[in-house]
């Protein structure tokens, strides 16, 4: 609160008690009194009217000031009506007793949405998990008759991979007691994701390489199944079709951490999109130019991998010109796990 | 033949289960009444229990809790909720597994088996013949001799053995490959049965294991 701004503020009433000090004075000049007195009431009522105005803007200035740098200070403004005191002028408190009004209907109303969005989600995972009956019973159906029915297993293996996007899609943005933490055996969450993706690597031609995963690390193993599943769907979906592909997968294990790195050949991701490749609806060149992409795989991964506290980082080169044969062009992922010897106590 | 019962409310899945099993040389058993489940699955005296969790009554984790109390038959629980929390859970009601659907037909039966091999009592060495089988060596040995199999084909070999007689079909055997962190290709599995034939032709079984055409193998 700037003391210029108040008194312009206050424009008003000083140029009353400025006009009110003229009137007296002019009846006190009418009345032919000796100057001295007048310049005596003059400096009487200066003396007078400037601790008015002072002591009004002192108490607002103290309810002002806490208000506004509490607001600056606060990542969540909405909160600042419990930092402050109860004001002792009665503008203050009616501006106390608004921001409280406005509050508490904010607050309801967020409340309201809120309601709403969990109900939905709760819908939405049940959902998932009623609808994933049909898909089993139909891949029980395609094996027990099977007769070519390997395109029909496709399309319900994709089905598959996006229900469960959807399932995660909804876990990682609010799941408090969804997952568990615990020492998990690498190689086989790597061989559960491999094995779910055996079809694919088949019917791809892509290679699998794994070594060096006979480890243990800090997570939830579903989530991570996941994860993989996802990073190793995108090296599927983005290999380069003119020489043999193959994902290797290996975990280099350090003294306070693990980090898994999934590395394949493929066609590798542009500079410019790399610094994207985690962001929401993200689908950057190669949604565009090669196999069509949600631009939510990586956003959920990233998002998971965050609420579990892993790192995950990309790295990608893609080989210059499109007459050069693209021989260096690869993309890798890395996941870093911390160790940590807190839960290893029981 | 082993039996095994099928506790799970989706008439589809059930009758396609069934049928899955039954090709798959099992006995299998639907339980009907869900009303009186726990004693109806007791009174069936199945040697393994595919358990769904969420059943009409009580719910799958309950029923394991209560089976558990007083049998030891081996469970594994099939369900579409897919949190590492109702893992944990179920396996600490004492479930022998955990397989989420949509699950591969292929790895379900897998499973099964090794369930059920690892719950019988051990009936001592493999043998093919007049062969001893040793496994983690990947020796097969008469007297008089020994062949050596790579890993490959030991796990190849050791999966049409134990199904002696039966049609082991490509994909079975992949899904063996795989669980074993064997990732290899459609090419090198053709590669590995054929030197497998190849090594077990040159040590005096020629033509055991035989091509059924779009099916798979079988060993003799």
């Amino acid at each position: 609160m700037k003391l210029k701004k108040y008194l312009v503020d206050k424009l008003i009433e000083m140029i009353l008690l400025i006009g009110f000090m003229i009137m007296t004075m002019s009846v006190l000049l009418a009345l032919k009194l000796q100057t001295g007195i007048l310049i005596l009431y003059f400096f009487l009522c200066i003396l007078f009217f400037v601790p008015v105005i002072l002591s009004d803007y002192l108490k607002k200035r103290s309810f002002y000031r806490e208000l506004l740098t509490n607001i600056e200070r606060l990542d969540k403004k909405y909160l600042v009506l419990d930092t402050l005191n109860e004001p002792s002028f009665y503008e203050g408190q009616l501006i106390c007793h608004a921001m409280y009004e406005i509050n508490k209907s904010m607050c309801e109303n967020v409340k309201k949405y809120e309601l709403n969005v969990n109900s939905f989600k709760d819908y939405l995972e049940m959902w998932v998990h009623e609808v994933k009956i049909p898909i089993a019973s139909l891949l029980l159906m395609c094996h027990n008759h099977s007769v070519d029915v390997k395109k029909y297993k496709e399309q319900l293996r994709r089905m598959d991979f996006y229900t469960d996007q959807v399932l995660y899609y909804v876990r990682c943005e609010h799941a408090e007691n969804d997952y568990i933490i615990k020492e998990v055996e690498l190689d086989r969450v790597i061989n559960e994701s491999a094995q779910k993706n055996r079809e694919d690597f088949l019917a791809g031609d892509v290679a699998l390489k794994v070594e060096n995963v006979d480890m243990k690390v800090m997570t939830d193993k579903k989530w991570l199944e996941f994860i993989l599943n996802q990073i190793i769907n995108n090296s599927i979906k983005y290999k380069a079709n003119n020489r043999e592909s193959y994902i290797h997968i290996y975990a280099e294990d350090f003294k306070d951490k693990t980090v898994l790195h999934i590395r394949d050949n493929g066609i590798g991701i542009a500079a410019s999109d790399l610094p994207n490749v985690f962001k929401k609806s993200f689908t950057g060149e190669n949604g565009r130019k090669h196999a069509k992409s949600t631009g939510m795989g990586l956003y959920i991964a990233k998002m998971l991998c965050d609420r579990l506290g892993h790192k995950v980082e990309v790295l990608s080169e893609q080989s210059g010109s499109e007459a050069d044969d693209n021989s260096e062009s690869f993309t890798e992922l890395r996941i870093t796990f911390v160790k940590n010897d807190f839960y290893k106590v029981r | 033949m082993k039996k095994i019962l099928i506790v799970e409310d989706d008439l589809s899945i059930c009758s396609e289960l069934k049928e899955l099993l039954k090709n798959a040389g099992y006995e299998v058993e639907i339980l009907r009444d869900f009303s009186n489940s726990k004693e109806n699955i007791l009174h069936a005296n199945a040697d393994l229990i595919l358990l769904d969790i969420n059943i009409p009554g009580l719910n799958g984790e309950m029923l394991l809790r209560e089976i558990r109390k007083e049998a030891d038959i081996p469970v594994i629980m099939v369900t579409s909720r897919t949190s590492e929390a109702d893992e944990v859970l179920s396996m600490s009601y004492g479930a022998d597994d955990y397989v989420t659907k949509p699950y591969n037909p292929t790895i379900l039966l897998l499973r099964i088996s090794a369930i059920l091999k690892r719950t019988e009592p051990a009936e001592g060495r493999l043998r093919y013949r007049d062969l001893n089988v040793y496994p983690a060596k990947g020796v097969l040995a008469n007297e008089n001799a020994e062949l050596s199999l790579t890993k490959n084909e030991m796990i190849i070999f050791k999966h049409l053995l134990e199904r002696q007689n039966r049609i082991v079909s490509r994909d079975e055997l992949m899904t063996e490959l795989w669980d074993n962190n064997e990732f290899i290709n459609d090419n090198a599995l053709t590669v590995n049965i054929s030197r497998l034939r190849a090594k077990l032709a040159d040590f005096g079984y020629e033509n055991v294991i035989e091509t059924k055409k779009k099916q798979g193998y079988i060993l003799q």
